[in-house]
């Protein structure tokens, strides 16, 4: 432990502690520019100089890289100190009046202008060399170094040229003080739509707002750590120590009885469809986002705007994209007529824009959703019947000049028409998800024709599959909005339930079976069952029969090339008996 | 090349101190002027030169300053050579064969006598370096 | 041709000087002359032409040094060869034109020992100057080369050479002054991480405008720069040694990288050197053009290839230097003086010199003197005795007014104190340093704020730029010094001058910052009339500050004497002076813009300036 005086007052500190540290402690502030925590110390701005008194020697240091050493004297803001560091800041002020760090310690220090010649009153950067420290230390990449010799210093890639270094990370940003790197230089653009994927965010992030659970987790593909070995700042500032970037996927193994498959339903790619120019122009978005910016925990806090940050005049909602479609998918998405509804009505409370739906049926079943639309009709939103063609910004008079136009047709006019607007929302259908043909296959239970799981009974039994012990749940067996899908989630539950609570139960007798002596275990048979009914003993080297699971198809009785598998009464000499007693007489 | 020991270092030291000794000045035990104006020349005084040169090297002598000059004034009597050894008046030879100069130099060079039979007299003029 | 023990002689021996001075004045040519000739009079094996480095008299160049004898010949030109060569070494007849005369006379003075400029000079550090070829390492050991280096490896411990340089007072001659024995003893002492080396470097980053003591060295003498090193090396335990020369001196570094071949060859660097055991060898790194890589801790940098600029000390170099290993570094005289110390002994050496300052000094003597070039004094001789006697004086009989010692990081010494003994601690008295050597002299003629100006322009250039008061306050001070030389400066610019400077001194993170205002602090110090006359008067006493004089053409002289020789008008690129020829002239102020043409072309001093 080492002792000391600041300004003063006695401390005991242990050794290694730099003097700005120690003061610190004593709650002393030293002003600085090119210091942080996170930094190695690098002693280039200066200002925070004090004064040091040791064996009867007087020096000026800088605090931040200078270890305190036993019986130090230190005075924070002698005469000659403050004298250096009232000179530094008012340099700095002509070097960088754009620099608002400066500007507030200039205040306190009580410097109104500085003396001396200004020649770039924009410049912000103050060559603390903290981005470029940062770039070196943390992130390992070196991708920008200072360049050229003192008052033409510069903070710069090799030759001033694209650096292939840059991995975009944006950590000079992050620790520049002043602004003078900021990460809209690096990507050019307004980060507005961050969470629906559209811009950068950090690698380590809460993934949604309404995430469950509420925590963050590391995205390998941006994390630094991943791509250069270095930084893990996260774990060096995580008070709990949670933060583990060693911590691998591990695969469990679970052994059950029944399975409920509630994979759920993508979104239909509007890019599909170039007509509508999703991904080509500027605010044509999808339901899913528009969904996205509405929520009041969303970047634009729940306001709706376009891409330029302004509110739209006028938006056009396109029923059916994706859906209803020869071209597409030809079944009807079953819940977009009525989020469009919702939409519209969004629309009304929180812009003053004119609303345009285009829609060819409007479906609103059951419970109190025709009301709504009925609702929507006299909150004043414009329903227009007929497939929109085209969605472009070729304007062709004045009043089309830089908005969207949606072509259409409208059949109840019977007329082609272009109708201007700032926004266009897709009303895009639900597919199956982009595991279904992975998942079908794992199961072995089928899908139908679109796609969607086969269920057992379309209209008796929705929610079970032709393999029993494996039951479906919501978007993955068919289209539906959440009141079926909690219903049907329900009804799968009770069979699972059901199933585990039977103890005993009846099975056809009809299940074939295999003759241990005869069974070379060549395993045909097994990749065969539709009903994975088959088992490989690996211990008997010979194929097992589950007869709780066998359906007596028969397909591996006629598959076995050693005949083996026989189905209980439909044995071959039980046929050929059966044949025979016909022909008695 | 081997890498050297410590006695090839001496060695090489003796070998090179000859060349860098005669420019390092330093007292001398004798100096030998050998005149070589035209006359000096035309008689022949560059072989007495070389001869002067030659007992020098052989006899591994490196404290002899060995200077030419302009003619002497006694052009009848050249190749001429004045030698002027430390401490002793300067005397002149003259008529010098290749013989003679070896002899010269052994006898009042180095042994200090003068060789009377050869000199034309003692304590001319002394040069000024 | 059979291996003599002995050289072949050769009865003249050529010394012409070959230093980067006289090369750029052809000494080059002057030595395929001399050759040429001496085969026309078939003088081949009698005459020997030797390229030496620099001889020292620079003022004089391209000069030769005809042994034996010590002749010394003087401002040669190719057109003198063919006369020398057949008068002085074919009729041995010394060709009196050629040689040096003092200026204002007109007595020449044949003998090199018997000028002025070499009478008064000591040489240890330059001891082999002008007497051997630096190219052939024989020659240098002819002369007791490595002869030191083999004593220490076979003869002494680590811990007796250290004894034995500390007894001899050897301080820094890189401008620092630090005890070099003290400072080998730091990195005997020190331990290597990790159980790792330790290094040598030789800082031959001279940057000093108008320094040229070390590219002396290294052109004439490296092989006891690498002997100065291998002591060192074996004193402190290092096994590799950096010879850090800046880029700016080709000859230098050709002729080190010829001279470490030879000495490779011999196994003099290598492994088991003298079969002591002992492995060194060295690697030479070229500058890149930056004056601050001087600095040791930004030579650090450089070497490890990083951005060339400094970083906080402590730690210092000989705890944690290259790679964070134990690092002694030295300047290139200090290194030379080390074989010399190990010869002939550590009391010797302190027996020259001052009480505080041992041994002698190589300064590098430029500006309005005389006797431009290279001298070795020995420490405590006056300021006077090698400005008049050594110097040969001011040129033109002008008044000598100051000397500018240590380059940028130095200060100015005005003419009362030119009895001044110089030594490290009288200089650092009177606000200056002894610096790397430079030594600037100045006359009537020279302003002192233009002086100011020049060096904080050179230090503002070679900023690293890394601290705040460092990169912004030369260039403030800059300014301001510009300001008042262009007749702009304000009443407060005095005292903001020398506020910026003690805080910069106080603030700045290394040498180069800690000592760019020194020649600002010290020219007010002792000028601040001069100062005061820009700044109020708005007049520069020494006219050099062209802005602030007045030309005037005293019209009777021009009458009378000149006869309106109209010469002036003719030059004028700005048509401000009015007349006719026969007819007194008159410049029209409004119009001058204070070019000084005019007062450079009159024959007939009719030109005032004020």
């Amino acid at each position: 432990m080492i002792n000391l005086t600041i300004d003063g007052k006695k401390i005991q500190v242990e050794e290694g502690t730099t003097i700005l540290q120690a003061a610190e402690n004593l709650d002393i502030k030293i002003p600085t520019l090119c210091f942080h925590p996170l930094l190695e110390p690098y002693g280039a701005c200066r200002v925070c100089v004090v004064e040091v008194t040791l064996n009867k020697k007087t020096n000026i240091v800088t605090s931040c890289n200078t270890k305190v050493k036993e019986d130090m004297d230190i005075q924070t803001a002698s005469e000659r100190a403050l004298k250096a560091r009232k000179l530094n800041i008012e340099m700095l002020m002509a070097q960088a009046p754009a620099a608002e760090p400066v500007q507030e310690i200039a205040k306190e220090l009580g410097i109104e202008k500085t003396r001396f010649e200004i020649t770039d009153t924009e410049e912000k950067c103050i060559l603390c060399g903290l981005c470029v420290r940062a770039c070196e230390e943390v992130v390992g990449a070196s991708a920008i170094s200072f360049v050229e010799r003192g008052a033409k210093r510069e903070v710069s890639t090799p030759f001033g040229e694209e650096s292939e270094a840059c991995i975009g990370c944006t950590a000079c940003a992050f620790f520049c003080p002043t602004g003078a790197i900021t990460s809209e230089d690096l990507h050019g653009r307004k980060v507005i739509h961050e969470e629906l994927g559209l811009g950068p965010s950090t690698a380590i992030r809460i993934p949604i707002r309404q995430a469950v659970p509420m925590v963050p987790f590391i995205d390998e593909e941006s994390c630094i750590h991943f791509k250069t070995g270095k930084c893990k700042l996260c774990e060096k500032v995580c008070e709990k120590e949670a933060i583990n970037h060693e911590a691998e996927d591990t695969e469990i193994e679970v052994e059950v009885g029944s399975v409920i498959i509630a994979s759920g339903f993508k979104s239909f790619d509007a890019k599909r469809i170039p007509a509508y120019g999703y991904g080509r122009y500027r605010n044509i978005i999808t339901a899913l986002e528009f969904e996205r910016m509405v929520n009041a925990s969303s970047p634009t806090g729940g306001d709706i705007l376009m891409a330029n940050g302004e509110e739209p005049k006028a938006v056009g909602i396109v029923h059916c994209v994706g859906s209803r479609d020869e071209n597409y998918n030809e079944y009807c998405s079953r819940v977009c007529c009525m989020y469009s509804l919702k939409f519209a009505h969004l629309l009304k409370e929180k812009t003053e824009a004119n609303i345009y739906d285009f829609y060819i049926d409007m479906r609103c079943f059951g419970k109190g959703y025709e009301e709504f639309y009925h609702r929507i009709l006299a909150e004043g939103a414009k329903f227009i019947r007929g497939r929109v063609a085209e969605i472009t910004d070729l304007a062709l008079t004045e009043k089309e000049e830089g908005k969207l136009i949606i072509r259409s047709e409208d059949t109840l006019l019977g007329v082609v028409r272009r109708i201007p607007v700032d926004m266009v929302i897709l009303a895009t259908g639900l597919e199956p998800g982009v595991d279904q043909k992975d998942i079908a296959n794992k199961f072995n239970i089928s899908c139908s024709q679109d796609g969607f799981f086969l269920e057992r009974h379309p209209k008796l039994a929705p929610a079970s599959t032709f393999s029993d012990g494996i039951f479906l749940a919501g978007a993955c067996q068919s289209p539906k909005d959440i009141p079926d899908t909690v219903a049907q989630a329900g009804a799968a539950a009770a069979e699972a339930l059901a199933l585990a609570d039977k103890g005993t139960f009846e099975l056809e007798p009809v299940t074939a079976e295999i003759d241990e002596d005869l069974c070379a275990g060549c395993q045909i048979c097994l990749g065969l069952c539709p009903f994975t009914a088959i088992s490989y003993n690996e211990e008997k080297t010979i194929c097992e029969i589950n007869d709780a699971l066998c359906k007596g198809c028969g397909t591996c009785v006629s598959a076995c090339p050693s005949g083996a598998s026989q189905q209980k009464h439909f044995r071959d000499n039980q046929i050929f008996a059966e044949i025979e007693g016909l022909f008695i007489e | 090349m081997p890498k050297l020991t410590l006695d090839d270092l001496a060695k090489i030291r003796e070998k090179t101190k000859r060349t860098t000794e005669i420019r390092e000045g330093g007292d001398y035990r004798a100096k030998i002027t050998v005149h070589m104006g035209t006359c000096g020349i035309a008689a022949g005084a560059r072989k007495i030169m070389n001869a002067f040169m030659q007992i020098m090297e052989d006899k591994e002598i490196s404290d002899v300053l060995l200077t030419n000059s302009g003619c002497a004034g006694l052009c009848s009597k050249e190749p001429m050579a004045t030698i002027e050894v430390s401490g002793q008046a300067p005397v002149k030879y003259i008529d010098l064969t290749e013989e003679k100069t070896k002899q010269i130099f052994e006898k009042h060079v180095l042994g200090g006598d003068i060789v009377k039979d050869y000199a034309l007299g003692i304590g001319s003029e002394k040069t000024d370096y | 041709m059979t291996e003599k023990n002995k050289d072949k002689t050769f009865r003249i021996h050529l010394m012409v000087c070959a230093g980067t001075a006289c090369v750029s004045n052809g000494s080059f040519e002057i030595k395929e002359a001399l050759e040429k000739e001496i085969k026309k009079y078939d003088l081949k094996e009698e005459v020997l032409v030797v390229t030496t480095g620099c001889n020292g008299f620079c003022e004089r160049g391209p000069l030769l040094v005809v042994q034996p004898g010590n002749i010394f010949y003087q401002q040669l030109k190719l057109k003198d060869i063919p006369h020398l060569v057949e008068e002085h070494f074919l009729k041995g007849r010394p060709v009196e034109k050629l040689m040096y005369s003092p200026p204002e006379e007109k007595t020449p003075i044949p003998i090199l020992s018997d000028i002025d400029f070499f009478k008064k000079q000591v040489l240890i550090a330059l001891q082999n100057r002008g007497l051997i070829d630096p190219e052939k390492i024989d020659e240098y050991i002819a002369r007791d080369g490595y002869r030191a280096l083999a004593k220490a490896l076979t003869e002494m411990t680590p811990e007796e050479i250290i004894k034995e340089i500390k007894e001899s007072g050897l301080r820094g001659r890189g401008g620092g002054g630090f005890p070099t024995g003290l400072k080998w003893e730091f990195v005997r002492n020190a331990t290597s991480p990790n159980g790792g080396e330790k290094y040598i470097i030789c800082n031959g980053d001279e940057g000093d405008p108008g320094a040229f003591m070390d590219r002396s060295i290294l052109e004439a003498d490296p092989h006891c720069v690498i002997e100065g090193m291998l002591i060192g090396a074996k004193a402190v335990g290092a096994s590799q040694g950096f010879l850090y020369v800046r880029d700016e001196y080709p000859l230098a570094i050709s002729r080190l990288n010829i001279a470490l071949e030879q000495a490779r060859e011999y196994g003099l660097l290598g492994k088991d050197i003298f079969g002591s055991g002992f492995d060194f060898d060295i690697k030479v790194t070229r500058g890149a053009g930056a004056f601050v890589c001087g600095e040791e801790t930004a030579l650090l940098a450089s070497v490890e290839g990083k951005l060339g600029e400094p970083r906080p000390r402590p730690p210092y170099p000989a705890e944690s230097g290259l790679w964070g290993k134990p690092t002694c570094i030295n300047n290139v005289e200090t290194w030379a003086n080390i074989c010399r110390i190990i010869n002939r002994g550590g009391k010797w050496f302190s027996s020259i010199g001052t009480e505080t300052s041992k041994g002698t000094k190589v300064f590098s003597l430029v500006g309005k003197i005389n006797n431009t070039g290279l001298v070795e004094v020995p420490m405590g001789i006056t300021l006077r005795e090698i400005i008049e006697d050594i110097g040969g004086g001011i040129p033109g009989g002008k008044e000598f007014k100051a000397v500018q010692t240590g380059g940028p990081s130095g200060g100015c010494i005005p003419k009362e104190k030119i009895d001044l003994p110089i030594d490290y601690e009288s200089l650092s008295e009177v606000g200056s340093i002894m610096g790397s050597g430079g030594m600037v002299v100045m006359d009537e003629d020279t302003c002192m704020v233009d002086v100011a100006k020049f060096f904080l322009t050179f230090t503002q250039d070679e900023s690293c730029g890394k601290c705040t008061p460092c990169r912004e306050g030369t260039k403030a001070m800059q300014q301001i010094l510009t300001r008042i030389t262009e007749g702009k400066g304000k009443e407060e610019d005095l005292s903001l001058l020398e506020d910026l400077a003690k805080s910069i001194k106080d603030s700045a993170l290394c040498g180069l910052g800690q000592t760019a205002p020194n020649p600002v602090l010290t020219t007010i110090r002792y000028f601040r009339d001069e100062y005061e006359a820009h700044i109020q008067e708005k007049k520069c006493p020494a006219h050099v500050c062209r802005e602030l004089n007045t030309y005037t053409i005293d019209e009777d002289i021009c009458l009378n004497k000149g006869h309106g020789c109209d010469l002036c008008r003719k030059n004028c690129s700005a048509d401000a002076i009015l007349g006719e020829k026969k007819q007194a002239h008159k410049i029209i102020q409004d119009k001058c813009i204070k070019c000084g043409v005019c007062y450079d072309v009159c024959n007939f001093g009719a030109v005032k300036v004020d």
